[in-house]
């Protein structure tokens, strides 16, 4: 039986879900696409059967996300919950169907990625991780760590410095390289904040591609070999203690009392 | 991020919510004519209409392509466009705001729909409470009479067809509308909803309206805006 954060969607029926889901998480040109092209025709060798997916690639909200994208006017409930829309739509039209037809879906960052962004941009932490509660708990997340030192000459000598990933609604200021250090520098506080809660296995993404490569392989045979057909989810690798914490279901909760009363929060 | 709760902004909000047919919509715009006669600077905002997220809601409903997961929260995404860029400015700069529909619809909708409650109140916890929420109160049969004279076709997810609860459009649209009905009803108490007999005439009910609208209105600042 695979779990959620929390609450269950309409119609998700949490059984039968035999495949595996494996999300690869990691700042902007980290490398996670390189990783994920690799990754791909190897695991089809090994005779699975594949599915990728990624942030804006809903056939619902994608394509209106880089249109809101290209405006100026996206604030940061908004954009987050576009990114939500985009999420669910994914979820319940892709991810848990090729769960169910016993396919490794590979993840191409997930709601972790849309936290961080989130806290980054001071909204309530409450609110962003109930808003995902309704997530499938993955069978394992590897986090492609990097610093912003080893971060810039990748961005530099690739695309060069985009406006949403120099974070620029947060710190908009005439150096592009400037406000890009400080929003990845937010972000990455944000991801190791999450990686101890998560349990995310982190991965030194300044090593080679080739190294990167062969470690996440290591990982994906250990997922990939425990217990066909009983998707154990990352959080039974922490206790049940931290769990209760981090992940209330909202059953086992009386109504928040914040929705009748102001709070400053 | 502020949570709900009363905003120390020095403009007014005001909603008006109930099922379809109710007549809410009118009255929202006779309060809107008065008002500005009397010299408010008055703004309306329409659930369901940022230009941001509307060309993605319009091709979820076209193609059918909504879940009710992902039809509540491309509305919640609409609804926190407005929020964000209209309505916490107006109210930050004193004017009157007034929603045709507001998180209340959502409650409704959705909740009916399978959505959790509390994951519903959490979701939109970022939003203003209104100074007043109008609750026109109405029989289904006679919401129902209203709408059918009065349109040509009720579309697709206006009468909840999505959730198969019959194949007949004007069915649905009742079974749908009844249980909207029961989650307002639950609501009055929860968010201390004001109620107006939306069975009275149309003058009786602008007349409650004014009136409550007026005595809220006392103390806040009129902006001089050219009608």
């Amino acid at each position: 039986m695979r779990e959620t954060y929390g609450s269950v969607l309409p119609g998700m029926n949490l059984s039968g879900m035999a495949g595996k889901l494996i999300v690869i998480e990691g700042t902007d040109c980290v490398g996670r696409t390189t990783q994920i092209n690799l990754l791909r025709p190897w695991l089809e060798q090994e005779g699975h059967a594949v599915l990728v997916t990624g942030m804006t690639r809903s056939a619902l909200a994608g394509r209106g996300i880089k249109r809101a994208k290209e405006g100026n006017t996206l604030g940061r409930i908004t954009s987050t919950l576009f990114y939500a829309t985009d999420f669910a739509d994914r979820l319940e039209n892709e991810i848990a169907p090729a769960l169910r037809a016993g396919f490794v879906v590979l993840t191409d960052r997930y709601t972790y990625s849309l936290m961080a962004r989130a806290m980054v941009r001071q909204l309530n932490v409450t609110w962003a991780r109930q808003l995902y509660s309704f997530a499938l708990k993955p069978d394992a997340v590897f986090y492609l760590r990097i610093n912003v030192e080893n971060l810039l000459p990748r961005v530099v000598f690739s695309r060069g410095f985009d406006y949403w990933e120099s974070g620029m609604d947060l710190y908009a200021s005439d150096d592009l390289h400037e406000s890009f250090c400080k929003y990845q520098t937010a972000l990455m506080s944000q991801f190791d904040k999450l990686t101890d809660e998560y349990g995310f296995e982190v991965i030194d993404a300044s090593a080679s591609v080739d190294k990167i490569f062969r470690q996440l392989k290591k990982g994906f045979r250990r997922v990939l070999d425990s217990g066909r057909g009983a998707p154990s989810g990352v959080s039974t690798q922490k206790t049940s203690q931290d769990e209760e914490e981090l992940t209330p279901p909202p059953s086992a909760k009386p109504a928040p009392s914040s929705i009748v009363q102001p709070d400053k929060s | 991020m502020k949570r709900y709760g009363e905003h120390r902004y020095p403009g007014k909000l005001f909603i008006v919510e109930g099922i379809d047919g109710s007549g809410k919509s009118t009255q929202l715009s006779l309060l809107h004519q008065w008002l500005r006669a009397e010299g408010y600077g008055v703004v309306h905002s329409e659930w369901n209409s940022s230009p941001l997220v509307s060309r993605t809601t319009r091709r979820g409903k076209r193609r059918h392509l909504l879940t009710p997961a992902t039809f509540s929260l491309i509305h919640a995404t609409d609804f926190a466009d407005r929020n964000e860029r209209n309505i916490f400015a107006l109210l930050k700069t004193g004017a009157v705001v007034l929603c045709d529909r507001y998180i209340y619809t959502a409650f409704a909708r959705d909740g009916v729909r399978g959505m959790d409650a509390r994951w519903l109140r959490e979701l939109y916890s970022f939003a203003v409470k209104p100074t007043v929420a109008f609750y026109f109160r109405v029989p289904l049969q006679v919401a129902m009479d209203r709408i059918l004279a009065a349109r040509s076709g009720i579309k697709y997810y206006e009468a909840g067809m999505d959730m198969d609860l019959s194949p007949d459009v004007e069915e649905s649209f009742r079974l749908f509308q009844g249980r909207i009905l029961e989650q307002y009803e639950k609501m009055i108490p929860e968010f201390d909803l004001q109620v107006i007999d939306a069975t009275l005439p149309i003058e009786v009910q602008q007349e409650q309206m004014r009136q409550i609208v007026k005595s809220k209105l006392e103390q806040a600042k009129r902006l001089m805006v050219a009608p």
